[in-house]
């Protein structure tokens, strides 16, 4: 069907910046490449485990430029800028509360995300680079925990580094370094904080961001993996496909090994 | 044989690759559509924790998740519980398993790190290309042990114990150390077991192990003296360099010097 004058040239008028943006980068056909490349037919509901936990990272990022616009890495404020986040705040506690609440979701999905592989020895070859990248922002996000739970500066956030910080202090050779370094001086004070409000939204954040890119890049790269339960897995040995005429699958392999037989 | 595996594996990545290019189904818009739905209920639970947070919590009261806050952070509180979020549970609860000094590095370093390089290379040792969870059996019980342990720690380490509940053993302790004829020790002891000492202190089948604090039960043993103890409780990094531990001078001279008897009469269960 010939498309009238007046709609093809919309269509140009459209596409034009796409063209543009193509033309100068490619992105565009990176991105097709990434939407319409063939996953296998049978993937299960546990494979959007991966994707979910990404959506709990976005949450996470999203929340937490919102809260560091309103909290002050300083002991003599910081409690109270938390005070002020949750109860004055128009809906900072919510901002406050997901944050707090997607952490645990996070780690819980990174947790059935990894269970999720293991289950279906998805970490095998050829996509091992990409458990090990997987491992490391388990261990990311788990710092992030560790150096989000003090930012509050109540009671449960000071006691609960101070033992992470002395089971730290317990490594031999580096560990007291470490300790030291984390704590910035002879009490956990002004410098703990500030430096684990560094770590928690600039160093680590910048880490799993990067580690994320990779790791998906890995994953589309290479493919997702069937369920190894799958009947219709793909990658499966198959066995020759009787020809026509030859009746039943069975005697058809027969056949052939009778054939094989006059040969030699 | 090495090279043999990998031409299978390459084979089998090839037949892969094949078979998802013939008969598989376009990411978009078949798998990012359950993606979508996944990461809704994501966003979804996560703003219904919120809520359930905020509205069953006022302030410091906690709710049904817990406190919005508790009190500001106070560097001389003696008697706060540390406790750190409940996905640390678990490395939280190995400590107490290990005693403090000896192998006290074996929970807080020794285990976790030998779990990650365990995890970090599990597919350099497990290389077999069977992916079917049933005909790896050695994979398979180990998942299981593995979320089995981290499960129990992490039960046992957010139902644990400490702090001002042993005030009731301190008659067994007086009996097992041998002070119940020492009214000022046994006076000492409960003050010792009220002023959140067993928070970090182990005293015999009491307290936790935390920052290092060591095991008191015979204390009584290292020859120090009262004078000594009573120094150190006002002011303990000035006897032990580096120690983390508070100072308990606002309990007074004369409650000092009674939890200075009561630990210089722990010699050890007698007997």
């Amino acid at each position: 069907m010939a498309k009238s004058a007046r709609q093809a040239q919309i269509e140009q008028a459209a596409l034009y910046p796409l063209d543009w943006v193509e033309e100068r980068s490619g992105l565009v056909g990176y991105t097709k490449w990434m939407l319409f490349r063939n996953v296998p037919r049978d993937v299960n509901w546990m494979q959007t485990l991966g994707s979910a936990t990404l959506t709990a990272f976005i949450v996470q990022a999203v929340t937490g430029v919102f809260l560091a616009m309103y909290y002050k890495p300083d002991p003599n404020s910081a409690y109270q800028s938390i005070q002020h986040i949750t109860n004055d705040v128009t809906l900072g506690w919510l901002v406050r509360g997901m944050h707090k609440w997607g952490a645990s979701l996070f780690i819980i999905l990174m947790f059935l995300h990894m269970a999720r592989t293991f289950l279906f020895g998805a970490y095998k070859y050829p996509r091992e680079l990409n458990w090990i990248i997987g491992v490391l922002l388990l261990v990311m996000g788990m710092a992030e925990g560790f150096t989000g739970y003090l930012l509050p500066w109540d009671q449960t956030a000071y006691w609960a580094t101070v033992v992470g910080i002395n089971i730290n202090a317990t490594a031999p050779i580096a560990g007291p370094f470490i300790a030291q370094f984390l704590q910035g001086g002879a009490q956990i004070g002004p410098d703990t904080l500030a430096k684990f409000y560094s770590f928690h939204m600039l160093v680590i954040p910048g880490g799993i961001m990067a580690l994320i890119g990779l790791h998906m890049y890995l994953v589309v790269r290479l493919g997702v993996t069937s369920p190894p339960w799958s009947k219709v897995a793909a990658g499966r040995p198959r066995d020759v496909a009787p020809p026509d005429g030859y009746g039943e699958y069975r005697e058809g392999l027969i056949r052939e090994h009778e054939q094989e037989g006059k040969d030699s | 044989m090495a090279s043999k595996l990998k031409k299978e594996n390459q084979a089998e990545f090839k037949r892969y690759k094949e078979d998802v290019a013939k008969e598989g189904k376009p990411f978009f818009p078949y798998a990012i559509f359950h993606d979508t739905v996944m990461s809704l209920v994501v966003v979804v639970v996560i703003i219904a924790l919120a809520v359930i947070w905020k509205y069953t919590a006022d302030g410091t009261e906690a709710g049904i998740l817990g406190p919005l806050y508790t009190e500001e952070a106070d560097p001389g509180t003696t008697n706060f519980i540390p406790r750190p979020d409940w996905f640390f549970y678990f490395l939280f609860y190995l400590l107490r398993i290990f005693k403090w000094p000896e192998t006290v590095v074996l929970g807080t370093v020794g285990v976790p790190t030998l779990l990650l390089v365990l995890l970090l290379t599990l597919p350099f040792y497990d290389r077999r290309p069977e992916r079917a969870v049933l005909r790896r059996p050695v994979a398979f019980v180990a998942a299981i042990l593995v979320v089995i342990s981290m499960g129990v720690l992490t039960w046992k380490g957010a139902t644990a114990k400490e702090g001002s509940e042993a005030v009731g053993e301190v008659p067994a302790w007086a009996e097992e150390q041998g002070f119940a004829d020492d009214p000022v020790a046994v006076e000492g002891a409960t003050l010792f077991a009220e002023s959140g000492c067993l928070n970090c202190h182990v005293y015999l089948n009491a307290g936790g192990q935390n920052l290092g604090a060591p095991d008191l039960t015979e204390e009584g043993l290292k020859g120090r003296g009262i004078e000594w103890q009573v120094a150190h409780l006002k002011n303990p990094s000035s006897k032990v360099p580096g120690s983390q531990m508070p100072s308990f001078a606002t309990l007074g001279d004369e409650n000092l010097t009674k939890i200075a008897t009561f630990l210089e009469a722990s010699k050890g269960p007698q007997g």
